[in-house]
């Protein structure tokens, strides 16, 4: 998927042009992706700034060293990271709050401790320590402030306090989107801090590319192990993938397979074309199903309880089959209405349902695709905004009730992804839709399949019930 | 009161009678037309000579190269036909870049106690002076219709030439040691090693001093004669002894050398190990073979390990693995070994890896123990020198070491000795010799 004007503003004398003109062009940075699976060292020789005032400096030292990263420490947080840097032979730099950065030190990303915030006034420690860093934040860096959730808070000042951080990072996202730099906010309830390395090690890699803005949740409602294994985070786990025949649904479906899922390709009869290549190339298993059918739920339990499969019973679900019938409410049709609420979020509930019943692991992760159009709405799509916004309430609502079975469920919002569908929008449409967010580009379906491969992760068990939204910082959207 | 009868694992178990090496000399310098097989031959034949194996008893040789030479890279067997062993000799060899000696004499010592063989003769050699230039395979591939077809037309030549553009593709490629993964020099990963590990200049300059002073000290008194031979070159000059050891250098004169590695590095020609030429063998027997046979056993192994980690992390690490694994088989801990004896390929590495088994921390995090692995006491760390000093024929080296260790412990009495190696790919190699009563 080209963008041109992602390609050209690689270019210098392009972009020497475009400043000396004064055109009001937009130049997008090409943003930094992983090549192949999970590696072991995902942060090798970056940069680490961090701030680590509060209760975490133990856990961000852990996090760091071994990832590969050389943190730079403001404040006496210092001596957490001294053992960890003997061990991985990543000793910290220390740097005095207040001095100016050293001259030429670009930061790959900014970390930030704001769990001991508890008062308004306690916010200017984010001013304090952004202030005279954020101009050194490097192409593709990350910024992320770690807090409590506002929630666990009696005390409403300290909720509130909580609550402005999320507002800071939209706003940081925002600004340093156009270096292709992304922020987020990760609420770490008491008691969870141990869930807290395998979502730092995704975010602070390139892994995490055009997700910005983003809130996240950790918590220890879901019953875990501890485990959280860095490279081939599947191996041995089985999964499922509808929609798998193409587009995001292809990209996932590599994804899983590359950290060492067994996959099951499921993508409607008459697609069995595709689908057979897509399982062929992910040596996975390949199933012609239309989620639509009533028997559809039986039958796929069926499938993975049969012998001759292999499956046992299935590790990781991922619902990404989705389908748009877009037309103004007024003309909308009633084959229309249906036919979108059927995929995106019957077959979604019908499905789980049944496979809750015996054909899911332990630790089970569900993943659903859900969509910016379900959480901002958008015209034309009432049927198509309805069946996500259903499929948003379905994730909050179950997660629940699975979790104490090491069970989680999540949703993904995608904004504008560079796929087949899109393509087939009008020029200046796409134009717009992809210019308007923080890294002013669309994402690709294997972005969409790095987050989907993290929440299906082992590690992933502080986060449930939510929906991410992976849209580049889109300007709608919640 | 008779003596007890030695058990049949006993009887089997390797044993080491000695080993001999050729004098380590700069690359480019007194053997530069010796390749690895002119200098294996030459450790070889100095070896039975001082340890007379009767010909017939004599099972294989097991040699380990890291440039080995292309139209025969079985060095091994060169040097029995070469010397004449007798046909039965059979041979292989062995790489696993500068622990390839050690892999060799490990090699023996495991197809004796398996029953595979009574006498091997192990070792390494290695050449720089003789890497060979590689030509891109671009020219392998074009040429070879004309080489390997039948009558070539005008079309066929005319096809050649036109596959042999551009040019700058065809050009060899100057031969460095880097990692075929990674591209990065070694030289360069070193240095890493030392800024990660915060190894200062004047700590590796100290140390490097201290190689020289040691190994000056052990040619100067004669303890290296037994393990020595002297070489004749090919041009009829007798080499009689190392040619990189300084016995008159000093820390001042070792901090007056520029990085060589970095602009504001630390690792100089004076703290790094140079490219060397040279060979070392070593005689290894079972047991019961050694006593019919009237040799005198000098040490044996108790354990050895071998470890890898990520080439693009800390490249030279690997013995901080190793060495705790090979302890850890042998039943010891560092505090109970007498001798340590480490490859210096850099002594920015060697300071690292002694700062790995210091640290509690990396005992937790990388080796699953509660506490460091010890600290290791200057005294008993390679008494003789090291590599730093005495230069680093890439796979005489490992050979070098169980020599010098086996024949240190046979004079001094004591027990144990811990050796650790790194080496190219990440790799660590660790063994623990003993003495044998």
């Amino acid at each position: 998927m080209s963008d041109l004007l992602v390609d050209l503003s690689q270019q210098p004398m392009f972009r020497q042009a475009v400043k000396q003109l004064g055109l009001p062009l937009p130049m997008p940075e090409k943003l930094r992706r992983p090549r192949g699976p999970w590696e072991e060292r995902p942060l090798q020789d970056r940069n680490v700034v961090v701030f680590a005032g509060g209760a975490l400096a133990e856990v961000f030292a852990r996090t760091l060293a071994p990832a590969g990263a050389t943190p730079h420490v403001v404040g006496e947080a210092v001596t957490a990271f001294v053992a960890p840097g003997e061990a991985w032979g990543r000793p910290p730099v220390a740097h005095a709050p207040g001095d100016t950065p050293p001259e030429g030190l670009r930061a790959d990303a900014l970390l930030f401790d704001a769990t001991s915030l508890r008062s308004p006034a306690d916010l200017r420690a984010l001013y304090d320590a952004f202030h005279p860093w954020i101009g050194h934040l490097g192409r593709c860096g990350r910024v992320i402030v770690v807090g409590r959730p506002a929630q666990g808070f009696t005390n409403a000042a300290a909720a509130a306090t909580a609550a402005a951080l999320d507002g800071f990072v939209r706003s940081v996202a925002k600004e340093v989107g156009r270096k292709g730099a992304t922020a987020h906010s990760v609420f770490v309830a008491e008691g969870a801090e141990a869930r807290l390395p395998a979502l730092l090690r995704f975010l602070l890699s390139d892994r995490s590319a055009f997700l910005t803005g983003q809130p996240w949740t950790l918590d220890a409602r879901v019953t875990h192990d501890g485990k959280a294994p860095g490279v081939r985070p599947l191996e041995g786990q089985t999964a499922l993938v509808t929609g798998a025949a193409r587009g995001i649904g292809e990209s996932i479906a590599h994804a899983l397979a590359a950290e060492g899922a067994r996959v099951v390709c499921l993508d409607r009869p008459g697609d069995e074309g595709p689908l057979a290549q897509v399982a062929s190339a992910v040596k996975g298993l390949m199933l012609a199903l239309d989620i639509t059918d009533p028997d559809a739920p039986a039958a796929l339990r069926a499938f993975v309880r049969d012998p001759a499969n292999a499956l046992g019973h299935l590790d990781v679900v991922v619902h990404n089959a989705g389908i748009t019938r877009d037309k103004t409410l007024a003309r909308m049709s009633p084959e229309y209405w249906d036919q979108a609420v059927a995929v995106n979020l019957t077959a979604v509930v019908d499905l789980t349902t049944a496979l809750l019943e015996d054909a899911l692991g332990p630790q089970a992760r569900i993943v659903c695709l859900s969509s910016v159009s379900g959480l901002a709405g958008n015209v034309g799509q009432s049927n198509y905004s309805a069946s996500k916004a259903g499929v948003v309430g379905y994730v909050r609502a179950l997660a629940p009730a699975i979790a104490e079975r090491g069970m989680t469920i999540n949703a993904i919002a995608p904004g504008f992804i560079e796929t087949r569908l899109t393509r087939a929008m009008p020029a200046m449409t796409r134009e717009v839709a992809r210019r308007l967010s923080a890294l002013g580009q669309g994402g690709e379906p294997r972005d969409i399949a790095e987050l989907v491969t993290f929440l299906a992760s082992p590690g992933s068990a502080g986060l449930t019930g939510q929906s991410l939204r992976a849209c580049g910082g889109m300007f709608i959207g919640a | 009161m008779a003596a007890r009868r030695p058990t049949q694992t006993e009887n089997r178990r390797a044993v080491i009678i000695g080993g001999v090496r050729t004098p380590f000399v700069k690359a480019f310098t007194d053997f530069t037309k010796m390749d690895a097989i002119a200098l294996g031959d030459a450790a070889v034949s100095a070896l039975l000579e001082r340890f007379p194996v009767p010909r017939a008893d004599l099972d294989a040789l097991i040699w380990g190269g890291v440039i080995l030479p292309g139209l025969a890279p079985n060095v091994a067997r060169e040097i029995a036909l070469d010397l004449k062993l007798g046909a039965h000799v059979e041979g292989m060899t062995c790489t696993r870049a500068c622990a390839s000696g050690l892999q060799a004499v490990t090699l023996a010592a495991a197809a004796i106690e398996r029953g595979e063989a009574d006498v091997i003769i192990a070792g390494g050699s290695d050449s720089t002076s003789n890497a060979e230039i590689k030509l891109p395979q671009k020219w392998v591939h074009a040429l070879a219709p004309l080489a390997l077809g039948g009558k070539p037309t005008p079309a066929d030549y005319l096809g050649v030439l036109s596959q042999l553009m551009p040019i700058t593709d065809l050009l060899p490629k100057q031969p460095k040691i880097a990692e075929r993964t990674t591209g990065e020099v070694m030289g360069v990963a070193a240095e890493k090693m030392a800024r990660r590990n915060e190894i200062g200049r004047a700590e590796q300059d100290e140390f490097a001093v201290r190689s020289h002073h040691r190994a000056a000290n052990a040619i100067a008194t004669g303890r290296f004669d037994e393990e020595v031979c002297t070489v004749t070159t090919p041009e009829g000059t007798k080499v009689y002894a190392d040619g990189l050891v300084r016995a008159d250098t000093s820390t001042e004169k070792l901090a007056r050398l520029r990085p060589v590695f970095a602009k504001d590095g630390t690792l100089t020609a004076g703290n790094s190990s140079p490219l060397t030429d040279g060979g070392a063998a070593v005689l290894l027997m079972s047991h019961a073979k050694a006593r019919a046979l009237g040799f005198t056993p000098r040490a044996a192994f108790r354990s050895w390990a071998y470890s890898g980690v990520d080439p693009a992390d800390q490249l030279l690490m690997g013995p901080a693995l190793a060495m705790p694994k090979a302890l850890a088989r042998a039943g010891l801990s560092l505090a109970n070994v007498d001798l340590v004896d480490m490859h210096e390929a850099f002594a920015a590495q060697v300071l690292s890896i002694l700062k790995m088994l210091a640290s509690d921390a990396f005992a937790r995090e990388r080796l699953g123990l509660d506490r460091a692995v010890g600290v290791v006491d200057p005294a008993r760390l390679n008494v003789h020198g090291g590599s730093v000093a005495l230069g680093h024929p890439f796979g005489a080296t490992g050979a070098r070491m169980v020599t010098t260790v086996a024949n240190e412990l046979f004079h001094s009495g004591k027990e144990t000795a811990l050796l650790g190696i790194c080496a190219a790919g990440g790799l660590g190699a660790a063994a623990v010799l003993e003495r044998v009563h």
